[in-house]
């Protein structure tokens, strides 16, 4: 029987950078895309499972859409306890959302501060190109200088919303594998 | 006394939360140090290992990787009621296993459950269970 190793992928972000969108879209392989905004309270949550190419395995992902509004803030941090890692959004034509990347994440990895989380930084809405107000030069260096990955993406137009999530999935994989070497290694 | 929880002597695990074919939970009473099973993320993760019958436990002794916060729970019927009987914080460490002993008096328990409440890293291992007791005659 194949192994299936799980993690909790917190996504995180200011209202309205479409977090939600992202994940619905993820979750449902492209069938379900939210056409009216809906503000979420609290925390979303929904399972994913990925099979890891080339393996029989899946990492299911536990993904909690956590609520952007400042307002929500105390609520959603309950949720966060143990994250696996962290996906961290912003709208291109939005630069407070931008700012707020680096408090998002420091929210998260301070619920686990000894331990290594990994994490992406996406970049949402690049489809709206002519109201864009965030270089992709600008979005890199910050992944860069916080120890993310970059990538971007477009829920409107489903264009690359699945390869961060595929990325963590894979990553997340690979640290198990270490991991098991190590625990084997103790005892060599 | 002797090591209860053996799966030669007919000790069984009847619940893991983590199953990764390679590191099966059975790995934990096999009697060999170097097999374990693996956590394969999130917590709490827990096991049960059933004894044959009814037994006296007097202590258990856990080697471990990763482990933070546990705790060890009995029954004495084949219930959900299971009772606490420890709680504890290990200290984390480095490159060698964990190795935790807890004595009791006697408890009397036919099933034991293990709960890893949280860990320091994603994943934990347990390599080696052994409960040491008597049957209850």
């Amino acid at each position: 029987m194949p192994a299936v190793i799980r993690a909790k992928c917190i996504v995180v972000g200011d209202a309205g950078v479409g977090k939600s969108s992202m994940c619905q879209l993820f979750s449902s392989d492209g069938a379900h895309f939210p056409k009216n905004y809906t503000m979420t309270i609290g925390a979303e949550f929904m399972i994913k499972p990925v099979v890891i190419p080339d393996t029989q395995d899946t990492v299911e992902l536990y993904i909690y859409d956590s609520a952007g509004k400042e307002i929500f803030s105390d609520m959603v941090i309950k949720f966060w306890d143990h994250p696996s890692m962290v996906i961290v959004v912003y709208d291109v034509t939005n630069e407070s959302s931008f700012s707020s990347c680096e408090k998002w994440l420091e929210r998260v990895r301070s619920q686990k501060p000894d331990l290594m989380i990994t994490g992406v930084l996406v970049a949402n809405k690049i489809d709206l190109d002519q109201r864009r107000l965030i270089s992709p030069k600008a979005g890199k260096e910050l992944a860069h200088r916080t120890g993310l990955d970059y990538y971007e993406c477009s829920a409107k137009e489903m264009q690359n919303v699945d390869t961060p999530f595929y990325f963590l999935a894979s990553e997340y994989y690979k640290l198990y594998h270490e991991k098991l070497e190590m625990f084997k290694a103790c005892v060599a | 006394m002797f090591d209860l929880a053996l799966s030669e002597a007919g000790a069984q695990i009847i619940l893991a939360t983590s199953s990764d074919d390679k590191y099966p939970p059975e790995h934990m009473i096999d009697g060999k140090d170097e097999t374990f099973w693996a956590t394969c993320g999130l917590y709490p993760q827990e096991f049960v290992i059933r004894f044959t019958s009814l037994v006296n436990i007097n202590s258990v002794s856990i080697t471990c990787y990763n482990i933070r916060d546990i705790k060890l729970e009995v029954n004495s019927d084949d219930s959900q009621n299971f009772k606490t009987i420890e709680q504890k914080e290990f200290q984390s460490s480095d490159s060698a296993p964990q190795i935790e002993d807890f004595s009791f008096g006697n408890v009397k328990a036919q099933n034991l459950r293990v709960v890893i409440e949280s860990g320091y890293d994603h994943f934990c291992a347990v390599y080696k269970i052994t409960v040491n007791g008597t049957a209850v005659h």
